[in-house]
């Protein structure tokens, strides 16, 4: 069984990020990019499915510019055969990916399909969706445990208040969640051998789609700042300020 | 009755609000994170201004009275504990940064600033303060200056003493020094600056330091690796120094590892398991040569294993096997020494001083860690279950002596960062000659004739 895994380059979680002063979005200058964290559990999982015996080739992809070659080195060197980049300097939406995504299903034809559940940049939870309902898939989205059957899958959702369990034919699309698995650490010596792994690169016109936006930024704004707080000197104050300012008693 | 008229000639000077004589008060504020010894200080004081410190000195002069700076509290080797009915001067309250000069890229703080703070600051400056440790949210700049902390980035950055561009403090005499000025060129005789920085508060209290901010650091990766002898961790620091443009150079044993995994709940980096693990950080620009240099310690065999950060997130998580050590061992009441010799001879040393104390305690678990790229070794004796802390820690003050003069026979130091303050005073013959050590009490009396700044601390009395 072939499994194809999606994978984002995005601003790293730990960047703080800073809004361009005209408004049209974040500054990217000398950020610091890395796999979208829930598409590293994607990576994982795919990995584990072919440690278990139960996957065949496990294979990497990533739409947007050539420095995502970076990240698929990166799940090369998890345990990924080999990758493939869908390379446009357009901004990518979900419903572009999706697009390639597909067209790259058709080309492959994998049985499962594993991507984040979002990408952290975007927020947008719509790709994985997308593109089960592109290629009339079925689809298991924000997946805690990955069960394979003979030709299905059985899923745990993390829903609202709960779990849910359910069973989808394959081919089938999988987002994942947090509580999926732990990602491993690259390996130094995994890495220097996924040097010599193949990277395969199209443009969106090679595979037939188009990935102009559809969606228009109107306008990116900072969050609200907090006020800093403040000490009081006595007990009276405090209960003064409660009171009078906050009004919460 | 005289302690009554003490407390409201102070008063005087600082203000009643700015006095503390309550019994939490003078525990909280009479002792750092040392907790060896019984904190009773007479009363705290919080001067504002460095016109309200030069009061404070002049009566405490004028009545041979003992003062005891405190800054964040975070020392560990009992330097700003005061347990002798000493008057504790804290800096809590002159915590302001007072101006950031963007062509010097300097800034001009009091002494309170808590140094995570300074690093905030910095940061929105588009700037850094580079001096990092694990205490950093609760340190203030003053303490850091007067025991020269150094911390996990020495090794790219320096210590604090590298940061500091001016000083002003209020000598033991009362004199008000301003040092250096913020020069970076001043050739005119003998640098008093660097003087005070490292004094522990013996020769005078900072009341102004100018601050070098340093470029905003580049993005960084962490690479633990497995590493089978100390012999090869010379080697790989060796190799990987060539190769990359390296911020940490980090060492800990195995043991250490079993510990951090067993208490952290974390799984472990790698497959292999090897006697040593080294863990060093690096600029992102530098990965290829890094990556050059894993190749070659793999192939000569001084490396059986390695993982590299491929985040942000997996560079913090990388740090926890380092970082987590002292937490996960301290249910075992480690017995700690922080030891430095010269980096080359850090194999010899460390084989030394283990068999020195396991020849006397075979039973005794020793952890050892550090911060190879600067001859920074900490050493940590944990009881075994069956001890008593009492008889424990006395085995450990026997042999202690005996550890101390393997140190100096590799002429090293007794306290790599951690200062001398109450602890390691009796000891510090062994890293200061009695040459040396009679000079820098002849120091001592040109600043603080009177022995009023933090008198017994760092020095034999």
């Amino acid at each position: 069984m072939k499994v194809l895994v999606a994978a984002k380059r995005v601003v790293d979680y730990n960047v703080n990020v800073r809004v361009l002063s005209d408004e049209s979005g974040v500054d990217l200058n000398n950020v610091k990019m890395s796999v979208n964290p829930f598409d590293e559990i994607a990576i994982e999982e795919a990995v584990r499915l072919k440690e278990a015996g139960q996957a065949e080739e496990v294979i990497v992809v990533s739409v947007g510019t050539s420095a995502c070659q970076e990240q698929i080195r990166t799940a090369l060197a998890l345990g990924a055969d080999r990758g493939i980049l869908v390379e446009t300097d357009e901004e990518v939406q979900p419903l572009g990916i999706a697009k390639v995504l597909k067209a790259i299903m058709d080309k492959e034809q994998p049985e499962i399909v594993i991507a984040g559940k979002q990408a952290i940049d975007g927020d947008n939870s719509q790709t994985g969706q997308m593109l089960a309902a592109l290629g009339g898939y079925g689809q298991a989205t924000f997946a805690s445990e990955v069960e394979l059957g003979d030709g299905t899958a059985t899923v745990t959702r993390e829903i609202d208040g709960g779990l849910e369990t359910i069973t989808v034919k394959l081919p089938a699309v999988i987002t994942t969640d947090l509580r999926l698995n732990e990602p491993r650490y690259a390996s130094l010596p995994n890495i220097m051998k996924a040097k010599k792994k193949p990277i395969d690169t199209y443009t969106p016109a090679d595979l037939g789609v188009d990935v102009t936006p559809s969606i228009k930024t109107l306008k990116v704004s900072p969050p609200a700042e907090r006020q800093a707080g403040i000490v009081v000197e006595t007990v009276e104050e405090l209960v003064d300020k409660l009171k009078n300012e906050a009004k919460v008693i | 009755m005289m302690a009554n008229s003490l407390a409201s000639d102070l008063a005087a000077i600082v203000g009643d609000a700015n006095i503390a004589t309550s019994t939490g008060d003078l525990e909280a504020y009479g002792r750092d994170w040392t907790r060896f010894y019984q904190p009773d200080p007479s009363m705290v004081v919080f001067p504002k201004t460095a016109e309200q410190l030069v009061q404070l000195v002049a009566i405490a002069n004028e009545r041979h009275l003992a003062l005891v700076p405190s800054g964040g509290r975070t020392g560990l080797s009992g330097g700003a504990v005061a347990r002798e009915r000493e008057i504790v001067v804290s800096f809590d309250r002159m915590n302001r940064i007072h101006s950031f000069d963007p062509v010097d890229h300097t800034v001009l703080v009091e002494p309170g600033v808590v140094t995570a703070s300074l690093q905030a600051y910095a940061e929105d400056q588009s700037l850094a303060y580079p001096v990092d440790f694990a205490s950093a949210g609760s340190s203030q700049i003053g303490g850091n200056i007067a025991t020269n902390a150094g911390g996990i980035k020495v090794l790219r950055y320096g210590l604090t003493r590298d940061q500091i561009a001016g000083l002003k403090v209020v000598t033991g005499k009362g004199d008000v020094l301003n040092l250096n000025q913020g020069l970076i060129k001043n050739a005119t005789g003998y640098d008093l600056r660097h003087l005070f920085i490292g004094s522990e508060g013996t020769l005078g209290f900072i009341v102004e330091a100018t601050i070098r901010l340093s470029a905003p650091p580049p993005d960084l990766n962490v690479l633990l690796l497995a590493v089978p002898g100390m012999d090869s961790v010379m080697r790989v620091f060796d190799v990987f120094r060539r190769k990359a443009s390296l911020t940490a150079f980090e060492f800990f044993s195995d043991q250490a590892m079993n510990h951090v995994l067993s208490h952290q709940n974390i799984g472990a980096p790698f497959g292999d398991r090897s006697d040593y693990y080294v863990l060093l950080e690096l600029e992102e620009t530098s990965l290829e040569g890094a990556m050059t240099a894993f190749e070659a310690c793999l192939e000569e065999g001084t490396v059986i294993d390695g993982v590299v950060s491929q985040s942000e997130q997996q560079r913090v998580d990388l740090w926890r096997y380092r970082e987590g050590i002292s937490e996960s061992i301290t249910p075992h009441t480690p017995y700690k020494n922080d030891l430095a010799v010269r980096i080359s001879r850090v194999p010899e040393f460390l084989a030394a001083v283990s068999d020195t104390v396991s020849a006397r305690y075979p039973d005794f678990e020793l952890i050892w860690f550090g911060h190879i790229g600067d001859g920074n070794l900490h050493l940590n004796i944990l009881r075994p279950a069956d001890w008593s802390i009492e008889s424990f820690k006395a085995e450990c003050d026997s042999v202690s002596d005996e550890v101390m003069a393997v140190v100096a026979r590799f002429e090293g130091s007794v306290s790599a960062e951690h200062g001398v303050g109450l602890l390691k005073r009796d000891q510090l013959h062994f890293s200061r000659s009695p040459a040396e050590i009679e000079m820098m009490l002849g120091l001592k009396q040109v600043f603080d004739p009177n022995n009023v700044m933090n008198p017994g601390k760092l020095l034999p009395r």
